[in-house]
């Protein structure tokens, strides 16, 4: 993640060509923004000219006709005061594509987050995936309004003045023509040089970085082994190359960038007076035409610094779009359904031989098999790493499984619509999550079907209205990140009245590990109760004391059941289950 | 040298000034027409290798100055105590030597570099067209020109605040994608994909229409400039006109004129701009400065004692706090420990354990009572001596991003073979190591390969017996080591380290069965303190313990009563 990639042409020129292809959308605005442009490059070429001819066909030979001088002054304001119009329009205009092409992009990528599967989610941090969808299409941002626009703008101002330059004097046209080549041979040659340069520069200031922070996590350590000065030394020594890298970079660009173009302007000029004082010896010259040549080499020369200049910011852009491509060609998934519409009924489920992996090479469940009959509560208990958890992410489908089958009133799992099951499958996360918003929001997500009192009569199931009704703003009460007012106890009843809200046939618990205040302790203890009433449930416990009337507790062990039945049967049996029952309640024998 | 390169920009106009004259007046000579060529092409030639050269100086110190400010920064923070650290979040410091420095670093370079440029070929610029051409002109061609200033000045505060506007609208963006992306469960269960999506493109709507319109003020300022511009030039022309028709100037001369005024654009773009840049550098050098001036917080004495400290150790303690808390992490803890004892300190979290602890280690200072090392109070030694002489494990087992080798020679990376092989055979992880696909090269830490936790544990406890410490203090960690290693360890650290002394907290009991002496403590203080024999006597807290994590210990298992 540290490491800059660096990327041949080739490749270079796939990332750009896949960014271009967002552009097929906005054909409409890209041609008037196109257009408008076109109108301000021949502002741009006809205000010199404007100026040329009051230069030849007035100062020059002393012919001061009021009028015509009049109209020309005026002209002259008109179609400076139109460009100005034009080219205002013209930048909003790119900017505006711009901006909508980045957020189709940002758009397709969340779209693409929401298709992974947890796998994904469990490979890449948060911090990654959010950087992809924001900072990175960020990144490539600048390159559509910088860069493209204005090389679409450079590349068409010098097309502009080149014309007209073969308008007025066709001979010298073709002499400034032997400048266009210098001018890209700069340009690649930077791009080039650059390119290197600027990688390394990036990379020594990641290496940087990286030094920096791993010293900062382990100053601790760095301190009792006496390492400070081991610790300055090496960093001064990652210092000094990224300075050293820093100064080349520095030096090419004073080769290459303002300087070198300035020169290739005074080439331009010099050309031009050569010419012109030649000629001059033959046959009259006008002024103004030597006036408008030289304004239009130096206009032309203004759009070409401007892309030299952003040229880094295209680098930037490439790396940066080449890791959002990366995630929008991410095959990892989340598992297929088909679609057909059987609705689950009665809510039957049975586990069938299934053996499941997380990596591939070790099994977190061998062989499970176990029936949970509609309407019953069948409570999972183990040890960290027994393969609870597992059970529930293969019945919500948040991972796909290969050996052996689960069914639903009798069909697989796989064959439900992905609606379907998000309906009539509800889950209760350990960790109550809670969105920004308000309590009623939180309730009903984005669900509109919910009416405010199909909000209230789910909270008042789970006894979470009498807590609500006491804040001051009641079901409006707003949810700050991650719900860090309220207290966890609270935080679970609105979790449930979440579920409880989409009425599912199939419960999924995930017991709350955190401490509750005895309070809400109760308040969760007979909303549970209710809930589980005519559902099928599925209840990891942590606590043996909440599932005391299961109809079946299954007790992992390392990916196995190695016992099963009723509470009585199983403290009967004096086996494992019998001994984390004696644990927690902390009785030694 | 700035200002000659901005004396030699005027010269060009100026000779395309007389040329032109030469032309109209038909008095261009081909001499005359090569030697003026000649001056430009030699103006040019000298101007790129100055340009070159005060580019290189500016960017160069520039350059020197972002690395001298990361190489203080990072001194700085060599030398902080754990109290700063817990004070400033790692990230917080890493965007103060990142972020901050690069601030600095670009005031320092473009902001300079405008700087001198403006003022430089701005004020050339002007007084060229003054004294060299005609005052008169240079005055009307002027006039606009505060008008571009105020517009301009007008333009950036609305920016300014747009641009905020337009900050805080994709923060919220990355919220809400950050929400998103934790809640994905809940959102999964729900099947509220679709709906997410649209309150995503929502927010994304939200950001294209903050940035459009930063966009239609940004759009403002090259327009309005080249209005100006373009009103400067016909004022000018017009007024140029006059002149010339009343014979005080030539046309070369208004040619020369119009040609300077396109070089004061820049310079005044550049002045707009430069306000902004000036303005964010100084808050980041302000912001450096103010953690650099943060001092060191424990310090050697002047007197402090340049020797090893060796022999046994007296810890008096009346009342501890942390510098963050109201409550007394530590009260009344006394205990005496003899060269080559072994004390065990048991507890729960937050029972002050790792207080004890961070005490010897000197990391932290300002408790009520005595702590002796040897013959001497640990706060007499050099702080370097008294680490010498601790090899501390800790808690968080962490390990730098190099080699297995270079993590066990940590304290000493000139370590022959020998010595870290035996390190690691007392610390059990020597045929992990052998098993790893490169053997001691391998890399480890956050970017190397991933080491289970006891593995971690194991390499971090190599690391301290590298030092053949007097004391060594195992602060929880053999938690991710499996009983039957955790017994070997202990086994070959008493065998290795028979006259040295040792301390180990734990959450298992198991750790510490065999210390010469075990204190247990809640909530600071010392509640049970004894033999393992002793305490299992008093049944108490550690005879509770101690049972249930016999249980614990089966369950485990699996159950299995029979061993």
């Amino acid at each position: 993640m540290n490491k800059q990639p660096t990327f041949s042409n080739k490749e270079q020129r796939k990332i750009i060509i896949r960014l271009l292809i967002y552009i097929k959308p906005y054909k409409k605005e890209v041609s008037i923004a196109l257009f408008l442009l076109f109108l301000t490059v021949i502002g741009d070429v006809l205000g010199p000219y404007i100026i040329k001819v009051f230069l030849d066909d007035h100062l020059a030979i002393n012919h001061f006709e009021l009028k015509s001088i009049l109209f020309l002054a005026i002209s002259y304001l008109i179609i400076q005061l139109l460009n100005v119009i034009f080219s205002y329009f013209q930048l909003v205009k790119f900017q505006e594509i711009a901006l909508k092409i980045i957020q189709q992009l940002r758009i397709d990528v969340f779209k693409k987050i929401h298709q992974l599967g947890m796998r994904y989610f469990d490979d890449t941090p948060a911090g990654t995936i959010v950087s992809r969808a924001t900072n990175d299409t960020e990144a490539i941002k600048e390159l559509f309004i910088s860069v493209l626009s204005s090389f679409v703008q450079a590349a068409f101002l010098i097309i502009g003045v080149y014309v007209a330059m073969f308008l007025l004097n066709p001979m010298l046209a073709i002499f400034a023509l032997v400048l266009l080549p210098l001018i890209f041979l700069v340009i690649h040659f930077y791009r080039k040089h650059s390119s290197v340069v600027y990688m390394t520069m990036r990379e020594k200031l990641s290496l940087l970085n990286a030094k920096l922070a791993e010293t900062l996590s382990g100053m601790g350590i760095v301190q009792t082994f006496r390492q400070e000065q081991r610790f300055n030394d090496e960093f001064d020594e990652i210092n000094n190359e990224h300075f050293i890298s820093m100064m080349d970079n520095t030096k090419l660009n004073s080769i290459l960038l303002r300087p070198v173009i300035d020169l290739i302007y005074f080439t331009a000029v010099v050309i031009i007076l050569f010419y012109f004082g030649i000629t001059s010896f033959k046959t009259a010259i006008e002024v103004g035409v030597i006036f408008v040549f030289i304004t239009y080499i130096s206009r032309f020369f203004e759009p070409i610094n401007q892309v030299m200049e952003r040229l880094a910011l295209y680098q930037q852009a490439v790396v940066a779009a080449s890791r959002v491509f990366k995630l929008l060609d991410e095959t990892e998934i989340e598992p297929k359904q088909m679609d057909v519409t059987d609705d689950i009924q009665s809510g039957l489920i049975e586990f069938k031989n299934v053996t499941f992996s997380y990596d591939g090479k070790t099994d977190v469940l061998k062989n499970i098999s176990f029936t949970v009959n509609p309407g019953e509560t069948v409570a999972l208990v183990g040890h960290t790493g027994s393969g609870k958890s597992s059970i529930i992410n293969l019945l919500m489908r948040f991972y796909e499984f290969e050996q052996g089958e689960i069914l639903i009133d009798g069909k697989s799992i796989k064959s439900y619509s992905k609606n379907v099951l998000r309906k009539k499958i509800g889950l209760v996360l350990q960790d109550p999550f809670l969105f920004y918003g308000t309590i009623k929001t939180n309730i009903a997500l984005f669900n509109t079907d919910l009416t405010d009192k199909d909000i209230q009569a789910a909270a008042q199931f789970v006894q979470a209205d009498e807590f609500i009704e006491q804040l001051p703003n009641k079901y409006e009460q707003k949810v700050t990140e991650r719900g860090s007012t309220f207290s966890s106890g609270q935080k679970q009843l609105i979790a449930f009245a979440r579920t409880i809200a989409t009425n599912p046939k199939v419960l999924v618990l995930d017991e709350a590990t955190a401490s509750i205040d005895t309070e809400t302790e109760v308040a969760i203890q007979q909303s549970l109760e209710k809930m589980r009433k005519g559902r099928t449930t599925i209840a990891i416990a942590h606590r043996l004391s909440t599932i005391q009337d299961a109809d079946q507790i299954l007790v992992l062990h390392l990916g196995e059941i190695v016992e099963r039945g009723t509470h009585q049967e199983l403290l009967a049996q004096k086996g494992l289950y019998h001994k984390m029952y004696l644990l927690q309640n902390g009785i030694v024998e | 040298m700035l200002a000659f390169v901005a004396i030699l920009n005027l010269i060009p106009p100026k000779i395309i000034g007389y040329v032109i004259d030469e032309i109209a007046f038909k008095e261009l000579t081909l001499q005359s027409l090569i030697k003026w060529i000649v001056v430009i092409a030699v103006v040019a030639i000298v101007m790129y290798i100055l340009r070159y050269y005060w580019r290189l100086m500016i960017f160069g110190s520039s350059n020197y100055l972002a690395k001298t400010l990361r190489e203080k920064l990072f001194r700085h923070f060599t030398k902080m105590s754990p109290s700063f650290y817990q004070k400033h979040r790692v990230g917080d410091l890493m965007a103060h030597a990142t972020n901050d420095v690069s601030a600095v670093q670009q005031t320092a370079g473009s902001g300079v570099l405008t700087l001198f440029d403006s003022i430089t070929t701005g004020g050339f610029v002007i007084i060229a067209m003054a004294f060299t051409i005609d005052w008169r002109l240079t005055l009307i061609a002027l006039i606009p020109m505060p008008i571009m200033a105020v517009t301009t000045n007008c333009y950036g505060k609305l920016l300014h605040e747009r641009f905020h506007q337009a900050q805080a609208s994709f923060s919220n963006l990355n919220d809400k994608t950050q929400e998103s992306i934790s809640g994905i469960k809940v959102i999964k269960t729900f099947g509220q994909q679709e709906e997410d999506i649209e309150d995503f493109t929502k927010l994304s709507n939200d950001v294209v229409d903050q940035n459009m319109k930063v966009a239609r003020i940004d759009s403002l300022f090259d327009p309005t400039i080249s209005l100006i511009i373009g009103i400067s030039f016909l004022l000018s022309l017009g007024f140029g006109a006059k002149f010339i028709y009343e014979e005080s100037m030539t046309i070369g001369d208004l040619v020369a004129f119009n040609t300077y005024l396109g070089l004061l654009v820049w310079p005044m773009l550049a002045f707009g701009m430069l306000f902004n840049i000036m303005e964010r550098g100084s808050a980041s050098y302000n912001r450096i400065e103010q953690l650099l001036s943060i001092p060191v917080d424990i310090d050697d004495k002047d007197s402090a004692l340049d020797i090893l400290p060796e022999g046994d150790i007296y810890f008096h303690v009346k009342e501890f706090k942390f510098p963050d808390g109201s409550k007394a992490a530590l009260k009344n803890v006394h205990f005496e420990l003899k060269r080559g004892e072994t004390l065990g300190i048991a507890g729960k979290t937050g029972s002050g354990k790792t207080a004890i602890l961070k005490l010897l280690l000197r990391e932290f200072e300002g408790y009520v009572g005595e702590i002796k090392f040897g013959d001497h109070k640990i706060d007499d030694y050099k702080k370097l001596c008294l680490r010498e002489a601790i090899g501390y494990v800790p808690q968080d087992h962490f390990l730098f991003s190099s080699s297995v080798y270079t993590n066990i020679a940590f304290a000493n990376p000139t370590a022959a073979y020998e010595d870290v092989e035996y390190a690691a055979k007392l610390a059990y992880i020597h045929e992990d190591i052998l098993r790893f696909a490169n053997g001691y090269k391998t890399i480890v830490g956050e970017r190397g390969v991933s080491l289970s936790g006891g593995q971690k544990q194991r390499i971090s406890i190599a690391r301290a017996l590298m030092m053949k410490p007097e004391l060594l203090i195992l602060d929880d960690s053999l938690s991710a080591v499996d009983a039957k290693t955790e017994e070997a360890i202990l086994k070959s650290l008493k065998t290795a380290r028979a006259n040295a002394t040792t301390i180990i907290t734990s959450h298992r009991l198991s750790a510490i069965e065999h210390a010469n002496l075990i204190i247990v403590l809640q909530e600071g203080e010392v509640v049970e303190k004894g033999t393992h024999e002793e305490l299992m006597k008093l049944k108490g807290w550690y005879y509770e313990t101690y049972q249930l994590q016999q249980l614990e210990n089966l369950v485990e298992k699996g159950g299995e009563l029979n061993e």
